[in-house]
């Protein structure tokens, strides 16, 4: 199958009427998509730069966590990056985090047919391995989100990855031996994205006086939806690291984590299975 | 939150050296401040689920003064007071706290470092969101608060800045 890049004249007519219809920018090569998002979003004015989507066909330097890079090979995946100006408090932004994981997972869903698990907060997953990650960068002023950038990267049509990340990660065409339409894929992406943004906003914007209450379909939604919400014996590499069984998410979508020295959460760290220990505590 | 739990986060808060700390879980909140004078005045106050502002006559401050503090100052001096004209930086969100914006390179700011209003102090993360926390004020950073990759807690103070 030929594949398309990844052009405005292709994906703004397949993303009409959410926000990021207007402002897809694309590029053949890039440094890193978050870089030019970054750059956008302190560049604007005001709201100005809310809905800008960067996407390139290739990353030189495609980030993730702390000194991660993200592989990118050319044409092969999905690197993309969108601007979000949120008119919210810093505190109420981890949500990106969780939504933008059910965003992923249901563009996954509708275009390839598959299940993917989501690995908290938002790696997903095929057959035990990594094949999207995002990354997420905000920028706050006293205690308001100034702006938030999304940066996914999907790993699509790789026939193979770098030996260092064999073991863990996978690209859709390992998993199924298929090749798949990155700009269906992109399309898919970003309206489930518009979708779950803006009931994020709504649920924020609630006059429901709890946040318990308003945040509450997302957390049901992201426990029903990853295996690693509960019951998954994991290993979490935070604050000197540690190790025990999940237990679903707490009000603030942090997970709960019952160890043999009690309940912690995990705020922070990667999240990675262990093989389950026939004596584990509570178990 | 009982008698022990508060000592231990007491006891805590001076071994770090911190010296002003809010914790909100559940309908319990949290507000400890530390004086120049090393002594600490906790305030424990139920609050209500709806998120309404509690009644100012609520419990009220819980005394701990029948639990010795320990006599022995911080290894490093706890920062100038606020009245001392010193601001402070505090952590919008429950996360780590990182200096630079990755691992190895050099700290965003460092104490003696002149601060713009708007510079990127430093980066929260939680969720893998990294939250860059911009300075609100100009002046001379006098102290980093916490260590690099400590976890922090909403409202925890993260700098002291002089302001110019």
């Amino acid at each position: 199958m030929e594949q398309e890049l990844l052009v405005p004249e292709l994906l703004a007519p397949l993303v009409r009427n959410t926000i990021f219809s207007g402002h897809i920018h694309h590029y053949l090569q890039v440094e890193s998509t978050n870089l030019l998002a970054k750059a956008a979003a302190l560049g604007a004015s005001e709201a100005a730069s809310e809905g800008e989507v960067f996407i390139a066909e290739e990353q030189t330097a495609g980030r993730g966590r702390g000194s991660h890079q993200w592989y990118s090979e050319r044409e092969a995946g999905i690197y993309c990056s969108v601007v979000l100006r949120p008119q919210i408090k810093a505190a109420d932004i981890l949500w990106l985090s969780l939504i933008a994981a059910v965003a992923l997972q249901d563009a996954m869903k509708e275009v390839t047919g598959l299940s993917p698990d989501i690995r908290w907060p938002n790696d997903l997953l095929i057959n035990d391995k990594k094949f999207c990650g995002i990354l997420t960068e905000v920028h706050t002023e006293s205690d308001r989100v100034h702006h938030a950038i999304v940066g996914i990267g999907i790993n699509v049509n790789h026939r193979a990855l770098p030996a260092d990340l064999e073991s863990t990660a996978t690209s859709l065409h390992l998993e199924t031996g298929k090749e798949w339409s990155r700009l269906q894929l992109t399309a898919s992406l970003l309206k489930a994205l518009d979708r779950e943004y803006r009931a994020l906003l709504r649920a924020v914007n609630s006059p429901v006086p709890s946040s318990t209450a308003r945040f509450e379909s997302i957390l049901k939604r992201v426990e029903a939806r990853s295996s690693y919400a509960r019951g998954k014996h994991v290993h979490v590499d935070e604050n000197g690291g540690f190790s025990g069984i999940t237990d679903g998410l707490d009000t603030r979508g942090f997970l709960r984590v019952r160890t043999e020295q009690g309940l912690r959460m995990a705020i922070s760290g990667s999240v990675r299975p262990l093989a389950r220990r026939t004596d584990a505590a509570g178990d | 939150m009982n008698q022990k739990e508060l000592k231990e986060l007491i006891e805590f808060l001076i071994d770090k050296d911190i010296s002003e700390f809010e914790l909100e879980r559940g309908d319990v909140k949290v507000r400890i401040k530390r004086g120049a004078d090393q002594q600490v005045a906790p305030i424990i106050q139920h609050i209500p689920v709806s998120n309404h502002p509690a009644p100012a006559a609520h419990p009220g401050p819980v005394a701990v003064s029948s639990t010795p503090l320990p006599a022995h100052p911080p290894a490093t001096p706890a920062p100038p007071a606020a009245e001392e004209g010193l601001h402070i930086v505090k952590s919008p969100i429950v996360g780590t706290f990182y200096e630079s914006p990755s691992p190895g390179s050099p700290p965003f700011v460092k104490a003696g470092d002149t601060i713009e209003t708007g510079q990127v102090l430093c980066i929260i993360e939680a969720m893998k969101l990294m939250n860059e926390i911009e300075s609100d004020i100009s002046g001379e950073l006098v102290k980093r608060l916490v260590n690099n990759s400590q976890p922090v807690e909403y409202g925890q103070p993260l700098f002291a800045i002089r302001p110019r």
